[in-house]
């Protein structure tokens, strides 16, 4: 029993993680239709960048969360621009998907040149603090980012609900064509689109990079993990996004906890399937934006 | 099909089956087997990926499937001739095939980026079924297959053979498929699938019959190469890798072309083997599989092939400004096998 | 359908001819190929080829075994060469790879007929490769494949180049546990195992002896590769309170499980792992400094060690690659050994030729900055590793008695110095 409610308290604290992760990922397909696979190299991208801060400069990754930001987001907009804009419309949904495959590998691969492929984690002074609450332990580190993500989440929900870009934004998820009418921008709104599911990369990078150990092909893993979460959540819908990521790693937790560790991966892909058999569309994505 | 074609066709059988006896030595062998193995494993994927237009980047998945099964099969068995393995290839196939048909069925109710996902999730399924199931998969430790007990003289060559007869099976279906009702039905859904759907086409079936017949063969080429390498391990064996490769080189020489994945495999497996051999320490190969993967998808989106006969066209259009145009669809429609499908279902003349 | 079928005539003739035009161009350089000459005519050069990872997954690893290589190749050379013949090292890159490493080792063997090959890094390359090498006829030598299924083979061609299987490492542990008057043995065993041929295997052997001594397997857990939380595990492990925990680790695993245990503020009294903890420079910058002491491994060469060529190896490889002593990867070390033996089945035959060094290497002890190797049938060595500990923010061996440096440190102190 002490297992399970220690496990349930780390799904949640990790689940917060995911949901910053995915939340990128499903806001770009809501904007552009595109399903980045690239989305967990983006990830890892940003934890060597927040490695590299701290080794080099002693930078706590906590603080060096904007300025990776701001790289991503460049670097996000970069990649729309470059190789997702010059595609024509009737092959994009297709060629989309390799094509962000492909902006994945070239991501390990420059990652694999810049730092070779040894394991990399930051290990700052707190790393391997924890508290005592009850019984249980909480990782100050786990728990920090999963205040992180909160708070990262919150300025997402504003900046979609209170900014104009934000409206530009949900009209364009919405109903392109009309967004269109209305005068919005809709080759800006999929470039920022872009360049901001990247800066939520960033975000996820630093607290990836204290939680667990990287190297350059620790994408695969995590892409197929955020996969099923968007799905789960409903292609497009950031707030489904965040609740489909506890349930997801939670649920894998409470396996690992109960079950064994080795199956919890499969908790993830389980699940996937069941949502594609059961409710296609997933928790809350529309009917025509979701899996049919 | 006019006899020049039938004419190449035969020269390029009588090539393949030809080049061992000419005493080619082992290492080339060695690299031709790879080539082959690649050659297959990209036609069989453009069957999918290629006609269907439903890009699966599970493929790699039924790789290993094919590769465990044949080690599950001869697990302690002690060969007598070492054709065993190739006998039971077909076994494998239809295996691959029964697995494929069920996930053909859930995965291709969906859209084809969803298709990905559930394609790329069941190559992760695969892969960990394969580090978790000790018993049947040797987990991390991998798994032997039965020694081959051929001569070191020609070793590579019943394995060359057989990779020739799988590779010339599946160009042989391809080329079928191309012109029967099924080929049609396959280019009509990647057009346009809800219009192929209203104008009768069997959409669902027709989808989850290509699916199947290319998963089974991947299956069957995963064997082949599990009793060729004589040892496999789960992350070599369920690889995301190969589907990049396999797509690739499909995409290099053309999608929806007869050669153009044959012509892709040449060109990179060669390439890639000889590159990585020569140049050491190539530290670059990731870097440049995905440069040239956006280059052609950004540059050449239909491949080698389809581009240049498209400019070969072009050219003969120009001279022959004056001829009547005598060959119907020929030079009257657009360049491409969409062009079938407009005429097709856009009511062209019958 | 006309265009399709020129497509094909267009697509046949271009295979055709990219086809021709790689037949051409291998039976060009097969034939100018001059290669390595198979004579043994003293002066010419003796060329040793191998495949290891430059590239990929094992990239850092393959860099050292490739330091090693080089290293021993330059030392020999400086004293006269093999046998009046001066050793030229081949290496490829396999990029990580079992398809390239087979075509690597065909090449090397069949086109550019090189004297004698030595073996890539890990088991997972070494199986597929000593296939290759068995065929021809040529001997061997490998430094990095022990796992269990290298030797489950049978080939009478390989030689693992380090003191025992890698399945042994624990042994030696095992020895020092049951050594110990029984009032200070550990009663209880807990056993966290990495699902890899080189670690689980390792803890298992241990689990074996000391159930068969008496101490009680409180907690079992073998945890897939892609672990990255080692929360759940520890937790389990915490509660089963063992004396003695016992990873089967690979590196970045066992600097997890140390943190955990950290997080977890639980310390057993004795705790050996098998991989992680024998890395010098990586396990206190991983795992915390003032968190290593007590922590106890195997391994085989060390700094400071006294064994054949051991110091002129350290010397030789801080004047070509700088850092200090304990910067060398063992796996540096190990490849260095493996041209060690090459040496020395000269020096005692005469002979430098690969049926030589198979029928010569079953018998006997060899001599190595390893230590004294001697092989098996299969290929497998029988010696044992050394038990090595942390001591002051330093790996010390600490059995057997013959190479220890110091005394065993036990019970473990607690975290944090």
């Amino acid at each position: 029993m002490h297992a399970l409610v220690q496990g349930v308290i780390l799904g949640i604290l990790t689940g917060g993680v995911y949901a910053l992760m995915a939340s990128g990922q499903t806001l770009i397909f809501g904007i552009m239709k595109v399903v980045n696979l690239a989305q967990g190299a983006m990830v890892i991208m940003a934890a060597y960048l927040a490695y590299g801060l701290f080794t080099r400069f002693g930078l706590d990754p906590f603080l060096a969360i904007p300025i990776t930001t701001v790289i991503m987001f460049g670097l996000g907009v970069g990649v729309e621009l470059l190789f997702l804009r010059p595609l024509r419309r009737e092959d994009k949904s297709e060629l989309s998907l390799l094509v962000t495959f492909a902006v994945a590998l070239l991501i390990e691969g420059v990652l694999s040149v810049t730092w070779g492929t040894t394991y990399r984690s930051i290990n700052a002074s707190y790393a391997n603090s924890s508290w005592t609450v009850g019984s249980y332990q909480i990782t100050v580190v786990r728990f920090w980012a999963f205040v992180l993500s909160l708070v990262a989440l919150g300025l997402l929900f504003w900046l979609l609900n209170r900014t104009r870009f934000g409206r530009a934004v949900r009209a364009t998820v919405q109903n392109p064509e009309s967004a269109r009418l209305l005068g919005v921008e809709a080759q800006w709104v999929s470039a920022l689109g872009f360049g901001l599911g990247a800066a939520t990369a960033a975000a996820a990078g630093s607290v990836y990079g204290l939680l667990y150990p990287f190297y350059s092909g620790s994408h695969y893993d995590l892409i197929s993990r955020l996969l099923s979460i968007v799905v789960l959540g409903g292609l497009g819908s950031v707030g489904g996004a965040v609740i489909a990521a506890v349930i997801v790693s939670t649920s894998s937790a409470i396996v690992a906890a109960t079950i064994s560790p080795a199956w919890s991966e499969m908790t993830f892909f389980v699940i996937l399937i069941l949502v594609l058999l059961i409710r296609p569309r997933g928790l809350f994505g529309s009917v025509n934006r979701g899996a049919i | 099909m006019s006899i020049p074609s039938v004419l190449r066709g035969g020269i390029f059988v009588a090539a393949l089956v030809t080049l061992p006896l000419l005493g080619l030595q082992h290492w080339f062998l060695n690299l031709l087997v790879f080539v082959l193995i690649y050659a297959t494993l990209s036609s069989s994927w453009n069957l999918v990926g290629g006609f269907a237009g439903y890009p699966s980047l599970g493929h790699a998945g039924f790789f290993g499937i094919g590769a465990y099964t044949l080690a599950l099969i001869f697990r302690d068995h002690v060969l007598a001739t070492g054709y065993e393995p190739f006998v039971l290839l077909p076994v494998v196939g239809l295996i691959g095939a029964l697995i494929g048909w069920p996930i053909a069925l859930i995965a291709m109710r969906t859209r084809a980026d969803v298709f990905a996902i559930v394609t790329i999730t069941f190559l992760f399924v695969v892969q960990t079924l394969a580090f978790n199931l000790h018993d049947l998969t040797g987990g991390s430790q991998g798994t032997a297959l039965p020694i081959p007990p051929f001569n070191a003289d020609h070793y590579e060559v019943p394995f060359y053979y057989v990779l020739v007869a799988l590779l010339l099976f599946t160009m042989g279906l391809t080329f079928a498929t191309m012109r029967s009702k099924v080929g049609l039905s396959l280019v009509s859904i990647r057009a346009d699938e809800d219009k192929a759907r209203g104008v009768g086409v069997r959409v669902i079936g027709v989808k989850v019959l290509a699916f199947s017949v290319s998963v089974g063969i991947t299956a069957m080429v995963g064997a082949v190469w599990a009793y060729y390498e004589s040892f496999i391990y789960p992350q070599f064996a369920v690889d995301p890798l190969i589907t990049i490769a396999m797509v690739l080189m499909t995409f290099l020489g053309g999608r929806g072309t007869l050669w153009g994945p044959v012509l892709g495999a040449v060109i990179l497996e060669s390439g890639q083997q000889v590159l990585t051999y020569q140049l050491g320490a190539v530290q670059l190969y990731l870097i440049v599989y995905a440069l040239i993967f956006l280059v052609i998808i950004l540059l050449l989106p239909r491949g080698i092939l389809p581009t240049i006969e498209d400019r070969l066209r072009l050219y003969r259009r120009r001279r022959r400004t004056d001829a009547a145009p005598d060959d119907w669809p020929g030079d009257l429609a657009a360049p491409s096998s969409e062009a079938d499908t407009a005429t097709l279902l856009g009511g062209g003349a019958t | 359908m006309d265009q399709s079928i020129r497509s094909w005539r267009k697509g046949g003739v271009v295979v055709a001819a990219a086809s021709m035009a790689l037949a051409l161009g291998a039976c060009a350089s097969s034939s100018n190929n001059s290669g390595a000459s198979a004579t043994t005519s003293a002066g010419a050069p003796l060329v040793i080829g191998a495949s290891i990872s430059l590239t990929g997954d094992f990239a850092d690893s393959g860099k050292a075994v490739q330091r090693g290589y080089q290293l021993w190749a330059s030392q020999v050379n400086a004293k006269g060469g093999i046998l009046g013949r001066k050793v030229t090292m081949k290496l490829v890159d396999d990029a990580s790879s079992p398809t390239q490493v087979v075509s690597n080792y065909q090449n090397l063997i069949n086109r550019d007929k090189v004297n004698l090959v030595f073996g890539p890094f890990s088991s997972l390359l070494t199986v597929p490769a000593s296939q290759v090498a068995k065929r021809y006829g040529y001997s061997f030598l490998e430094p990095a494949g022990g796992g269990p299924k290298v030797f489950a083979q049978n080939l009478n061609n390989l030689f693992f180049v380090q003191p025992a299987p890698v399945v042994k490492s624990g042994d030696v542990f095992a020895d020092w546990v049951l050594s110990l008057p029984a009032a200070q043995r550990p009663k209880t065993a807990a056993y966290t195992e990495l699902d890899d041929p080189f670690a689980s295997p390792i803890a298992e052997n241990v689990r074996a002896r000391f159930e068969a001594a008496g101490i009680k397997t409180v907690y079992k857990e073998i945890y897939p590769a892609e672990t990255q939380d080692f929360s759940a595990i520890m937790a389990k492990v915490v509660s089963a309170n063992p004396d003695v925990l016992v990873g089967g680790t690979q590196n970045e695993d066992a600097y997890a499980q140390v943190k955990t245990l950290v997080q977890l503020k639980f310390s057993p009294k004795f705790m050996f792992l098998s991989n992680g903890a024998n890395s010098p420079l990586e396990f206190p910058s991983k795992a915390g400094t003032k968190n290593t002491p007590g922590i106890m491994s195997a391994g085989d060469w060390f700094p400071g060690s006294t064994a054949p060529g051991s110091a002129d190896f350290t010397a030789a490889y801080i004047k070509a690659n700088g850092g200090t002593a304990d910067t060398i990867d063992n796996s540096s070390a190990e490849a260095y050994a493996c041209g060690q033996v090459l040496e020395a089945v000269a020096a005692k035959t005469g002979k430098i030729d690969n049926a030589t060094i198979i029928s010569t290497l079953h018998q006997g002890s060899w001599p190595t900055l390893l230590g004294n190797l001697t092989w098996g049938p299969d290929g497998a060595p029988s010696g044992s590793f050394n038990l090595i500990q942390w001591q002051g923010g330093k790996l010390v061996p600490v059995f057997p008695d013959a190479t220890a440096k110091a005394k065993p440190i036990y019970p473990k102190p607690s975290w944090g110095g």
